[in-house]
């Protein structure tokens, strides 16, 4: 009896969740797991949009391994973006969220204008500014000229600042990883703080004890997305610096759509691609993996 | 005590002034389009460190944008990128919902395969798909039509359903649990436990996906051809040419116009983000 | 509960899809033009006036877009048995999209082509070969000079339709020539006394003696090489046109040169400048010289500088006429399309017809056809009068053989060519070395893509 309750209890679970997943499901099979297929199909191929591909084996893999310093730059350029950016990002917004977590005034204004970074991102203005920003004649340059340090070549055209500016620019539009903070922030129940207060806990104590575990499914949220994010990253260098200069930030994706629509090299492209996704996987297991070392969560179901 | 008093009032006018300092940052390049739209052409780039124009040129730049492309006026295009993002807002945040609670709170077969493909099209360049996607839109009749940018958004996103996922977890298994022994459904646990706690979370999604929606361009790009069915981020790019006169006061004019729906949903939803409905948590 | 929740779920979202379905419907403005009549059945003289829709892509700004749009609705006021629907677009991503077209096989029937691409899209067979069309009367290239017509062969076929032409130039500011105490150019100059001029206004006045882009294309080098004889790329452009390297260094030298003396800016600079629009060029506002351009470029920016004047680039010391008539653009034919022989009657009238070009007004370029250029001198603004002459003098005196069609693959060696510049120019190679590693490396590059 119980066997049979539990086995139609299981099979009515089953059921739920594949209704509940479905529409995701059918998209992924239709509009993700085809797209996917093709293009690792076409990273075999020398194919040019507009003709048949053609098949070449592993040639493409090979050209990028052997044959290709660009791939290796844009590697390097890519992991360093990642491994500076991130950090900076999640620790700023992070350190910003805490901050607006009180009952100041103003605290709607302070949070919006966070935010405007995120929304104007990718614009013409943002490009223009930030240029002219770390440019010759610019604010950075003029405040360095005060303190007295002179510079001959700006921040942005000097091969070995200009990833800086980069990163710079990802890590000013932290506002999307600080609001997901916020909200998480809402969500520690306030009782915990409380009894913390009566337990005569001080503020450094609450943030390490509390709010620090707490946050930890969100950090590792944050992490694992800015991780990924970061990899993918393309129009930061695309709209400023067009992965100038001596290609000092061809970040991986804009040397990837470059083989693919400027250079009509699309099955190198795709081979790119999926070395990319190859990496990222490696790194996101690697983070996944540490779950268990850091991040508490209150369901202890399944992870 | 007058120490502790000197501290207190100290203490908001240090957090206001470094806030105010941070913000200026954050915001300055949007004054900076601001302040350019309401310069004349000629001025733009060549003032281009006063926020204030020597030549005002508002009315000129803003109409000269708002008649748009080809006879169609800018308004149109703000009205396609509304239905877009907000059709697809909806279906993505309703969807990513439903399957997140999946993934958290319902143990069925596969259930962790099918998350790690969620994962796994997270990672996969978008570059590189369109061109497939693109086709199979074809097979299916639908270039060109709106529905092409609104559909893929009702399968849902990876991005919010990990988010989500990772917000429910947050919450404790113990509420569902009483709520079963209640005698409540999983889906009526949703409704009544799970949805009113991840409020916060919904809110975050709603308004990363009306603005991701709204300044995508590559995807319109590829997918309309017909200009009275352009977003927004399309049209905005059609105003530059490198090789003859671009109205750079129009660009920034429309540019300025583009990121003010965005702006405003932002105000009105951070609220459901402020007052987010407190836990009460387990008792003892 | 379960049920009365999925189902008022699942009307949602049909609801929201019937919106999307139904704000298709409403009308919003269109860019139809001009209902047809021909669904009466009436016929005209000419071949065939059954009803058919041309769809048609350009790139541009808002101005080409506006009165693009309204020569459409005009031709089919003439023809109106001919309705178009149209893709405007911006330059960025033109390229993308329509590569993406071309994978689905839904090019448009006529496409605006640039001399960039047009090589990739004939050798795989995607546009069409318009001498057909052009023996048979229906596209009119009698007017345009043969040189001209012949920039859009590729291969024997001729799939692009010169819309205009234009020159390489050296636009420059008179006043600040008079400033440095430094004579105008004359036609006939020599490098020498460019170098010479250039050194003298950045000695005289501290302002760049010429301020360009040499980076984002290679028409520079193009003209540079020319000059001895050569040219860039060889005849089937599958390798370097050019055997002696001591050319491209000779011209790396004289960057460099200019570079390290103030006279141009360095790469950094110029990559702040480039951010500007056109009107923010230091020529225009007084801050250099002089540059190298299109020739429309006084026209660009008349509204900011009027007074900017066109030079002859300058001669090599041996006097070999380096200077060519470049097409600005082509209008295309997809090869899928089912209305060639409309589309190439469309192109005639683009080309021909002296009301349209005069609603163009040289916005694309200088026309092509000879009677166009005459019956468009008297409106035309002293810019556009100056450009006209600058590409009369160009022609007659100054021009050499017309310069083909860049070939495949030539995107990836301008990038090999801008690193390599730039690599002299932040002091990490010698003119020497980079010669022959861009010669290594724009060999391979067009070598792999003449494989495709």
């Amino acid at each position: 009896m119980k066997l049979l309750a539990k086995k139609r209890k299981n099979g009515i679970e089953n059921l739920t969740g594949y209704i509940l997943i479905l529409p995701w499901l059918f998209g992924f099979l239709l509009l993700y797991l085809v797209p996917m297929l093709s293009s690792v199909y076409f990273s075999f191929t020398n194919y040019n949009l507009l003709n048949e591909p053609k098949f070449i084996g592993l040639d493409n893999y090979r050209r990028m391994l052997f044959n290709d310093p660009t791939f290796w730059k844009s590697l390097g350029v890519t992991f360093y973006y990642v491994f500076a950016l991130v950090p900076l990002r999640l620790a700023f917004a992070l350190f910003i969220a805490v901050l607006l977590n009180t009952k100041m005034k103003f605290l709607g204004v302070y949070r919006a204008a966070y935010y405007i970074p995120s929304i104007v991102g990718g614009s013409v203005a943002v490009s223009i500014v930030w240029r002219q920003m770390f440019g010759n004649n610019g604010v950075l340059m003029s405040f360095l000229k005060l303190i007295g340090i002179h510079q001959e070549v700006s921040f942005i055209g000097n091969p070995f600042t200009a990833i800086w500016t980069i990163i710079l620019l990802g890590v000013w539009q932290f506002g999307s990883s600080m609001l997901i903070f916020l909200a998480a922030l809402k969500q520690i129940p306030q009782s915990l703080y409380e009894s913390a207060m009566i337990d005569g806990a001080n503020m450094w104590q609450k943030f390490t004890k509390i709010t620090l575990p707490m946050l930890t499914p969100i950090i590792f949220f944050n992490l694992v997305l800015q991780t990924i994010n970061g990899f993918r990253a393309f129009t930061e260098s695309f709209i400023v610096t067009q992965g100038g200069p001596l290609d000092s930030t061809l970040l991986y994706v804009l040397y990837l759509y470059r083989r693919a629509f400027t250079y009509f090299d699309m099955g190198y492209s795709c081979a790119l691609a999926w070395v990319l996704v190859g990496i990222i996987a490696v790194m996101t297991l690697l983070i996944f993996r540490s779950q268990t070392t850091w991040v508490y969560y209150e369901s202890k179901e399944g992870e | 005590m007058k120490k502790s008093n000197m501290g207190k009032k100290l203490k908001p006018v240090l957090f206001h002034l470094f806030a105010a300092t941070v913000g200026f940052f954050m915001v300055y390049p949007l004054l900076w389009t601001v302040a350019s739209s309401f310069k004349h052409n000629s001025e733009i780039f060549v003032n281009s460190y006063s926020l204030v124009p020597e030549r005002w040129a508002i009315a000129e730049n803003y109409t000269t944008g708002w008649k748009g492309i080809s006879g169609i006026s800018f308004g149109t295009f703000l009205l396609n990128s509304f239905i877009v993002s907000a059709l697809g807002t909806i279906g993505g945040v309703l969807c990513s919902m439903l399957a997140a609670y999946a993934f958290s709170r319902v143990k069925f077969i596969g259930r962790n395969f099918w998350f790690m493909c969620v994962i796994i099209t997270l990672m996969v360049p978008n570059q590189v798909m369109i061109v497939p996607q693109y086709i199979i839109f074809k097979r299916l009749d639908l270039i060109n039509k709106l529905q092409s940018l609104i559909i893929p958004w009702f399968f849902g996103s990876a991005f919010f359903i990990f988010l989500m996922v990772q917000f429910i977890r947050g919450i404790p298994v113990e509420l569902d649990e009483a709520a079963t022994i209640d005698g409540c459904g999983k889906l009526s646990i949703f409704f009544r436990i799970i949805l009113p706690l991840l409020t916060p979370a919904i809110a975050t999604c709603t308004i990363f996906s009306f603005y991701w929606i709204w300044q995508d361009f590559f995807q319109p790009l590829i997918f309309m051809s017909k200009p009275k069915y352009f977003t927004v981020s399309l049209a905005l790019n059609m105003y530059l040419d490198p090789n003859s006169f671009s109205n750079y006061g129009a660009l920034f004019a429309m540019s300025v116009v583009s990121v003010l729906p965005v702006i405003v949903l932002f105000i009105m939803f951070q609220k459901y983000l402020v007052e987010g409905i407190a836990t009460t948590g387990l008792k003892g | 509960m379960k049920k009365v929740s999925l189902s008022l779920m699942s009307m949602l979202l049909v609801l929201s899809l019937f919106i999307a379905g139904c704000s298709q419907a409403r009308d919003v403005d269109e860019v139809k033009t001009e209902p047809t009549k021909a669904a009466a059945g009436e016929t005209e003289e000419e071949s065939s006036a059954k009803p058919v829709v041309l769809s048609i892509t350009w790139w541009g700004s808002q101005t080409r877009h506006d009165y693009t749009t309204k020569l459409l609705e005009m031709y089919s006021e003439k023809n109106p048995h001919v309705t178009f629907e149209s893709t405007p677009s911006g330059w960025d991503g033109y390229f993308d999209k329509l590569a993406a077209q071309a994978a689905g096989n839904t090019m448009p029937d006529i496409i605006q082509m640039d001399n960039l691409y047009i090589a990739t899209y004939t050798k795989n067979k995607t546009i069409a070969d318009l001498y057909p069309f052009v023996s048979d009367k229906i596209l009119d290239l009698s007017d345009v000079p043969e040189a001209m017509v012949k920039t859009g062969e590729i291969d024997g076929k001729l799939t692009g339709a010169i819309l205009s032409s234009t020159a390489l130039t050296v636009p420059y500011n008179p006043d600040v020539f008079a400033e440095a105490g430094v004579p105008e150019p004359t036609p006939n100059w020599t490098w020498s006394e460019f170098e010479e001029a250039m050194l003298a206004i950045k000695d005289k006045t501290e302002k760049y003696g010429y301020a360009s882009d040499v980076l984002t294309d290679t028409n520079l080098l193009t003209y540079w090489i020319r000059q001895y004889g050569k040219s860039l790329y060889s005849e089937d452009g599958t390798e370097l046109g050019y055997d002696d390297d001591q050319i491209f260094v000779d011209y790396l030298k004289m960057l460099y040169r200019l570079t390290k003396s103030g006279a141009m800016p360095t790469a950094d600079e110029w990559m702040q400048i480039a951010t500007k629009g056109k009107e923010a060029r230091p020529v225009v506002t007084g801050d250099a010289g002089a540059m190298f351009e299109w020739a429309n470029f006084g026209v660009i920016v008349e509204s900011v500088n009027p007074n900017l004047k066109l030079a002859i680039p300058p001669y090599a010391d041996n006097g070999t006429k380096a200077l060519w008539i470049k097409p600005g653009m082509f209008f295309s034919v997809a090869e899928s399309s089912s209305n060639k022989a409309e589309a190439a009657r469309f192109i005639s009238w683009f080309i021909n017809d002296i009301e349209a070009n005069k609603i163009i007004n040289t916005e694309r370029g200088i026309p092509v056809a000879s009677k166009v250029k005459e019956a468009l001198k008297p409106q035309l603004t002293k810019q556009q009068m100056a450009m006209f002459d600058y590409l009369d003098l160009a022609a007659n005196e100054h021009a050499g053989p017309v310069s083909p069609p860049e070939p495949a693959g030539s995107a990836e060696v301008t990038k090999a060519m801008a690193d390599q510049i730039n690599l002299v120019l932040y002091d990490k190679k010698t003119p020497e070395q980079a010669a022959a590693d861009f010669r290594k490396a724009a060999n391979e590059i067009l070598a792999r893509n003449a494989q495709n």
